[in-house]
């Protein structure tokens, strides 16, 4: 279970810091550094990553999910996914 | 009358002192205390140096303080500029730069990320005052009587900054009259009232939020501020709409797209939303169908104009209209202000034809700051006779005029786009990718989206030997645009097509866009 736990924060991780980090102009990011005040998931980008799990992840993420509590950071979306992946 | 709008809020007071105005992040602030602290505030600018004309700049995401420190400056007869928060430092460094900002209201985090500037003075809303800062707190200790006024109505109030071609924003000029000119159009057309709970959703460097906040004031309602990171999750966007039973909403389109399709609004008690107002975009017809189904109380309204103007233009949807619409018109001209379409030649267009549209009235700004040149391109000799040399401002958007004197809106006649309600030049975002030293040649284009007007895509050419990638690109734009700027994919070519003339072959560069979508 860790490894898949590992893999699947890798691939959270390269998307938001791939995808998402360049258009608010952070570098580096950590697994539990805030996300949203920083700017790094906006409105647009909240759903290109919504879009980006339930492909990688086969899972299904409803809108009422999209809170601030399960985005709020790398760690956070991770918990998310493992949660609905299991 | 109101001639200054800081003078709309002296009834509100007198009326209602301890009703709230402001609300944000779970906090708000009565008339008294508004009127109270803006005041104070006022009176530290002013024994500070601050004199009647000096720029202020506002910069930390919304907050009850927002409000304090934009009548407070305007208190004090100086003007102000909103910068946002979320801009790259080096963009909102340049602005400051540009209207030679002489005081700054920050909080400590947002200060220590800006260039030194020499400053007469630095007031923080939040965070430790270090050296000459002032703590918030610090307003208390001065007098509750605001500075004797000697403002006049054609003084600035504020200066918004937009996306400009070259690649430096440029700053618009807004007066008193240019504002209440808006705000007077609205209490009549809109019957805003003490009981209405205005939503500000715009950020506070977009013209949208002169409506929210100076309607607010002058009916005495009270207004909620919604702060950026909520705008990320709809169903809290949601949710705060029914909580602080907003009554009436003012956003661009792609906002109320948003929440239409993401925001469950159907679980939403919004009986008491009775106006929905959007500008800024063209609202996709198939979306606003299925808003006005959802939301059968409330009127709908599609205002239009640039910041250089505010709204000018305005068509209430008609709802029994709307299945066989297939566009929205942008209606026709607001109270005390005059629209027409122009052909080439300076003449106006027949019903039918498509000419540029043209604003005249006390809205349109008197230009742009610092730049005369830009502001004698914009505004123009009144073509028509009698030649009295009265300005007109020319919007750069096609229209064509129908038979009742309702316009509809065509496209633009430059490379500015719409993405979100923002307007972007093309060429801004090009200037900045250009910046980068292994960059030869760039090309920026928009495609066209339904849900948020239109997507940024870029095509770069690399110095030989070069080798950067789209995504690194995308972090040096970001470095010095706004986000809603910054290309959603940047394509490293070898070359960029060329046209039979030589010139970057945009067309064949939009398709290509068109199709890496479509893949």
């Amino acid at each position: 279970m860790l490894s898949m736990d590992r893999d699947a924060r890798a691939a959270i991780r390269e998307f938001v810091i791939d995808r998402l980090a360049p258009t608010s102009g952070r570098g580096d990011i950590g697994d539990e550094d805030d996300l949203i005040d920083s700017g790094v998931i906006d409105s647009l980008g909240i759903f290109q990553l919504v879009a980006f799990l339930e492909e990688r992840f086969g899972i299904a993420i409803g809108d009422e999910e999209i809170t601030p509590e399960n985005f709020g950071s790398v760690m956070a979306i991770e918990r998310l996914v493992a949660a609905r992946s299991r | 009358m109101a001639y200054l709008l800081q003078q709309l809020l002296t009834e509100s007071v007198h009326r209602h002192p301890d009703k709230p105005a402001v609300r944000a992040r779970g906090r708000s602030l009565t008339y008294g205390e508004l009127d109270l602290r803006s005041s104070q505030l006022a009176r530290l600018l002013r024994e500070r140096g601050i004199e009647r004309g000096d720029r202020v700049g506002l910069f930390f995401p919304k907050a009850v303080e927002s409000v304090v420190a934009m009548l407070g400056v305007l208190k004090a007869g100086a003007v102000y500029v909103p910068l946002d928060p979320h801009a790259p430092v080096r963009r909102v460094a340049a602005i400051a730069e540009d209207c030679g900002v002489r005081a700054l209201i920050t909080t400590g985090e947002r200060l220590a990320t800006l260039p030194a500037r020499d400053l007469a003075c630095t007031v923080l809303v939040s965070g430790e005052a270090r050296g000459a800062e002032i703590p918030w707190s610090a307003l208390e200790t001065f007098p509750a009587a605001a500075p004797v006024e000697s403002a006049i109505e054609s003084d600035l109030a504020y200066i918004l900054y937009t996306s400009g071609s070259t690649g430096q924003p440029k700053g618009v000029m807004l007066t008193h009259r240019n504002a209440l000119t808006f705000v007077d159009w609205c209490a009549t057309t809109f019957r805003i009232g003490p009981d209405d709970r205005l939503s500000n959703h715009a950020p506070l460097h977009f013209d949208l939020s002169v409506f929210d906040v100076y309607n607010t004031l002058a009916a005495g309602a009270t207004v909620s501020l919604i702060h950026e990171e909520i705008t990320v999750f709809p169903q809290r966007l949601a949710a705060l709409m029914e909580d602080h039973g907003i009554t009436v909403w003012y956003s661009v389109p792609s906002a109320l797209v948003y929440l239409l399709l993401h925001g469950d609004l159907a679980a939403r008690d919004l009986e008491r939303l009775r106006l929905i107002l959007f500008a800024g975009e063209v609202f996709p017809m198939k979306y606003l169908r299925q808003l006005a189904d959802l939301l059968p109380r409330a009127e709908l309204y599609n205002l239009y104009g640039p910041t250089e103007t505010n709204v000018c233009t305005y068509h209430r949807v008609d709802r029994w209209k709307l299945v066989g619409q297939d566009r929205l018109p942008i209606g026709r001209a607001c109270a005390n202000t005059e629209v027409v379409a122009l052909d080439e030649a300076g003449r106006p267009v027949p019903p039918g034809g498509t000419g540029e549209l043209f604003v005249r009235g006390p809205s349109v700004t008197p230009g742009y700051w610092g730049d005369a040149e830009k502001s004698r391109r914009a505004l123009v000799d009144d073509p028509r006779p009698p030649q009295r040399g009265e300005r007109l401002y020319r919007t750069g958007d096609l229209v064509t005029p129908d038979e009742h004197g309702e316009y509809l809106f065509l496209g633009r006649r430059d490379s500015q786009v719409k993405s979100r309600g923002y307007r972007i030049e093309l060429g801004d975002v090009e200037a900045a990718l250009y910046a980068h030293p292994a960059v030869i040649e760039a090309a920026v284009v928009a495609v066209p989206d339904p849900d948020v007007g239109s997507r940024l895509r870029a095509f770069v050419a690399l110095r030989a030997g070069e080798t950067v990638t789209g995504a690194a690109l995308q972090t040096h734009c970001a470095a010095r645009v706004p986000r809603y700027m910054v290309p959603e994919r940047i394509e490293v070519r070898t070359e960029l097509p060329r046209t039979s003339t030589g010139k970057t072959d945009r067309t064949r560069l939009a398709a290509d866009a068109r199709l890496m979508e479509a893949a």
